[in-house]
């Protein structure tokens, strides 16, 4: 059996669906994490350590230990392993994206300047200090803009302002969020428009579009908290044909060659913009809503691309299907959940996955990000799966403390 | 009646609840009773049978944990208080709680013995390590060779607790025990007040 190693960040959600895709082909799972599994010594060849810190050195690990256990495929499964598996897979000589292209798709400053170059419709933006005087910025930029650090994920930190007064608030706000871990964070021109996700599969170059969703609720800020994806998208086919084109194109631009691609764009008039592009699969728990051919996880595609075996289809199933990042509720400390088997029975709600546990501080963007659940539904018609979703949303409640 | 008996209750869900005793009922291995007439000659398993619109469709009796399965959902209150009474009248009474158990059929899978081969792998190997980070995996159970777990700590909601359940627990029971066929984590992941590695990304 092939073996593949796959990069799980201790912190991420998508153990499960990747452990389990793993086990569905039937390949040799090796896991490699930032921290060391209490188990590591049982299982020398399916358990190690790698500093996701440092992708050279993480590089000369797996190195030494494919020396005992050959390695068919590295797949990363964010934003930071994905890095990671591009330095791995060059240095083992398998399929997997240039190591500057995967550095370029992490760094939001680095993929706008190459966006640009390739003449990629992205908003205007500058590079900032922290230790820059946030009034004299304040009366530089162009507004509305948005403040955007350079390395965070799940839109947290972003926040817009409209006028002097609220860049320094923002800018206020973003110093304590990014401070002790950046020095810089991006300014932005606020692009107005409709923004849709794209989840997409590179094969030598050439972008697959897996499903592009409709994200009908405003994303107009201050700050960027995403709730509701739907898919198939309601947006005419032929601006569908030039998302994918400008994303395609980003990608190529970054010098991406291979596996996951998800990206955030905008349209409004003027056409596609493209507002953030990534080299990993969509976040959170969002892919369960994702099913191709006969039942096939978005997850399986990938790691049958990585390891160059058959995939039946590409091709998403006839079904509408919706997922809700269940907005934070408030800030404090989570009691409990009320109404989870209620929502459930919404027809079309095929499941409410409640990810905070009890005793866990709830803290609303831009400080967090952390989505206290995921709603997922699947109907007739993308309309239904959104009123499914948001009847179901709506039957929840959360009981907080300070 | 033995007043110093202590008895405590831990539902694993509203059909699965474990009673563990402050002493041993049934020394010799595990007896498992899926019916009252295997219970007939066990006088514990045969009083949780007879408890009246209890439901109950399992016993399992390993030294100090009797656990109890039943078929209906109500909660474990009202059964409850009746296993614990039936516990303490089996204590009392001095006789053996459960009868020692036949030889299994040639060509079966003894699920019993495979229990406390999996019970001593767990207390002896699996449970040291994952103390380390606050961890710990109970056995629940196993049927046909599938073993069925809990997880518990800071196992309960961890991020990695899959990488430990695939990578970890199964290579072990492969190694060890290469006769059980799967593993089935019933834990409430949602419910981990105390996850070692809280999953935070989008």
């Amino acid at each position: 059996m092939p073996r593949l190693l796959l990069l799980l960040p201790s912190t991420t959600y998508r153990t499960t669906a990747f452990v389990e895709a793993a086990r569905r082909i039937g390949a040799d799972l090796s896991v490699a994490s930032e921290r060391p599994s209490t188990l590591e010594a049982t299982n020398p060849a399916g358990l190690l350590t790698l500093d996701f810190q440092h992708p050279d050195r993480a590089a000369a690990e797996a190195h030494a230990f494919a020396r005992q256990h050959p390695i068919d495929a590295v797949v990363g499964v964010d934003d930071d392993s994905a890095v990671v598996a591009a330095a791995v897979a060059e240095r083992l000589g398998l399929k997997g994206n240039p190591p500057p292209a995967a550095v370029a798709a992490r760094d939001k400053h680095r993929q706008r300047q190459l966006l640009a170059a390739a003449q990629v419709p992205v908003p205007g933006f500058a590079l900032h200090r922290l230790d820059e005087d946030p009034r004299e910025l304040a009366q530089q930029v162009v507004y509305p803009c948005v403040l955007k650090p350079l390395r965070l994920s799940a839109s947290r930190g972003v926040i817009r302002a409209d006028n002097p007064t609220a860049f320094i608030a923002a800018h206020a706000r973003l110093s304590s969020i990014i401070a002790g871990c950046d020095t810089e964070f991006l300014v932005e021109e606020f692009v107005p428009g409709y923004e849709v996700a794209l989840e997409g599969l590179l094969v030598n170059r050439r972008l697959h579009v897996l499903a592009l969703f409709d994200k009908p609720d405003p994303l107009d800020g201050p700050f960027f908290e995403e709730t509701i994806y739907v898919t198939p998208s309601q947006v005419p086919a032929g601006l569908q044909t030039s998302i994918a084109q400008c994303a395609e194109r980003a990608a190529r631009s970054l010098g991406l060659v291979e596996g996951p691609v998800h990206a955030e764009l905008r349209y409004n008039e003027r056409g596609p913009w493209l507002i953030e592009l990534a080299a990993r699969p969509i976040g959170g728990r969002c892919s369960a809503v994702l099913r191709f051919g006969d039942g096939v996880s978005l997850e399986e595609l990938i790691l049958r691309h990585a390891l160059g075996m058959p995939i039946p289809s590409l091709a998403r199933e006839a079904l509408a299907a919706g997922v809700m990042m269940i907005p934070i509720p408030g800030a404090g400390v989570l009691q409990e959940v009320r109404g989870v088997a209620e929502a459930k029975s919404v027809p079309l709600v095929e499941d409410v996955q409640i990810t905070a546990h009890p005793g866990e501080r709830l803290v609303p963007f831009p400080e967090g990000s952390r989505y206290p659940g995921f709603i997922f539904a699947h109907g007739p018609t993308p309309g239904a799966v959104e009123a499914a979703l948001r009847e179901s949303h709506r039957r929840l409640s959360f009981v907080l403390t300070p | 009646m033995d007043q110093d008996l202590r008895i405590t209750a831990e539902p694993v869900d509203n059909h699965r609840c474990k009673f563990v005793v402050s002493q041993p009922l049934h020394a010799a291995g595990v007896r498992r009773f899926a019916s009252a007439a295997e219970a007939k000659g066990s006088p514990l398993a045969e009083a949780i049978f007879a408890i009246p619109a209890g439901g109950v469709t399992e016993v399992i009796v390993s030294g100090n944990i009797v656990t109890v399965v039943k078929d209906n959902p109500a909660p474990w209150q009202a059964v409850g208080k009746a296993v614990g009474a039936a516990i303490r009248a089996a204590a009392a009474s001095g006789a053996p709680a459960v009868a020692a158990k036949a030889a299994p059929a040639a060509g079966t899978v003894d699920d019993d013995a495979l229990y406390e081969r999996v019970a001593r792998l767990f207390d002896e190997e699996v449970n040291p390590m994952v103390a380390r980070h606050g961890g710990r995996v109970e056995l629940i159970d196993v049927q046909d060779a599938v073993v069925m777990l809990r997880m518990g700590g800071g196992c309960q909601g961890c991020g990695m607790a899959d990488v430990t359940l695939r990578q970890g627990i199964e290579g072990m029971l492969a190694q060890h025990i290469p006769e059980v066929r799967g593993i089935v984590d019933i834990t409430d992941h949602t419910s981990g007040a105390n996850p070692y590695f809280q999953a935070s990304k989008k």
